[in-house]
């Protein structure tokens, strides 16, 4: 056994480099590759197109947003990764998949080498969460996981409720014509 | 470092953590790391307080404190860096330990019937009984609640 000096980190160069944005959710970033994130709105811009949707067992989705004849489950960041609340301002609107999340705030996009795989010590929910590690800046960042962020069963008991909300409204709006 | 002159025995590293002295075989024990920075993040899995960087390796460290002493350890420490086997695979993982370890060869002796798990056995070096650590059972032991703080006389 040896007494180590401190030494500079020394990550081994991947193949090719992958851009990420970094976001703060309750003071805490993240990263999540570019490529994932379709477009970043303001959650003042979304009144038009969102609408509520109550599942209770599912409380960190409170809206949907309907977006070219496809409806998509906002995830409050916060309450998906357990952190105290906060009142997110923008809302990351992810590619292929039927999800955006709302976040406090976009630091910057920068290039990353390697993602980490995250160490087998962490055996939670963490697992789910995060594609892995970055080091960024002498900072060690987790990588969301885009698909992390609903489950299969989460998105079939979404789309039920959704659908008899939807139902709901139709037969309303028939109503009132 | 330092190393405690004993004949016979396996080689053991002494560690403190809180106001207690353990050990831990030097099998399993790579390097002792200077105080770096603790890097944060949510996660849900007990005792893990989050990971340092090591040697361009990402290093997880388990706060085991809880389990040992009943209290979180202090912020200023160096890590000892033993290895996690999962399986057939193995992973480097950090233990804080406030100041200086020793190197002691001892023989162990077997542990008593109504430990806890993670005590493997014990050493006697000099006067002091110590206890050896067992690190997969301290890694995946619960915290401490009052109760056991008070049964097991932790001031």
């Amino acid at each position: 056994m040896k007494i180590a000096s401190q030494d500079p980190a020394k990550f081994r160069r991947a193949h090719r480099s992958e851009a990420v944005i970094l976001f703060t959710v309750a003071n805490q970033m993240f990263a999540i590759s570019a490529d994932a994130v379709q477009e970043i709105r303001s959650t003042d811009s979304l009144a038009g197109s969102a609408n509520e949707i109550e599942q209770p067992e599912i409380s960190k989705v409170r809206h949907t947003l309907e977006r070219a004849h496809r409806i998509s489950y906002v995830v409050n960041a916060c309450e998906h990764l357990r952190l105290r609340v906060t009142r997110p301002t923008l809302v990351l609107i992810l590619r292929q998949m039927r999800v955006a999340v709302l976040v406090d705030r976009i630091e910057r996009m920068v290039e990353i080498a390697a993602v980490h795989a995250l160490p087998r010590a962490f055996n939670g929910e963490e697992r789910t969460w995060y594609r892995g590690l970055a080091y960024v800046d002498d900072q060690v960042i987790p990588v969301m996981n885009p698909k992390g962020f609903l489950t299969a069963e989460e998105f079939q008991q979404l789309d039920r409720t959704a659908g008899a909300a939807a139902s709901r409204r139709e037969m309303e709006g028939a109503v009132q014509a | 470092m330092s190393a405690a002159e004993h004949t016979g025995g396996k080689s053991y590293v002494l560690l403190q953590i809180g106001d207690r002295r353990f050990a831990m075989s030097a099998e399993n024990v790579s390097e002792l790391a200077p105080p770096v920075r603790l890097h944060e993040f949510p996660h849900t899995t007990p005792l893990v307080a989050g990971v340092i960087v090591r040697r361009g390796r990402i290093v997880p460290v388990y706060d085991v404190s809880p389990v040992l002493t009943g209290k979180r350890s202090s912020a200023h420490r160096f890590y000892l860096i033993a290895r996690r086997n999962f399986g057939a695979l193995s992973e480097p993982s950090a233990i804080p330990v406030s100041g200086e370890c020793e190197l002691a060869t001892a023989e162990i002796q077997p542990p008593s019937s109504d430990g806890p798990e993670y005590i493997s056995g014990s050493l006697m070096i000099g006067d002091e009984r110590i206890d050896v650590l067992d690190m997969e059972a301290l890694v995946t032991s619960q915290p401490m609640d009052a109760n056991d703080v008070a049964r097991r006389g932790i001031q």
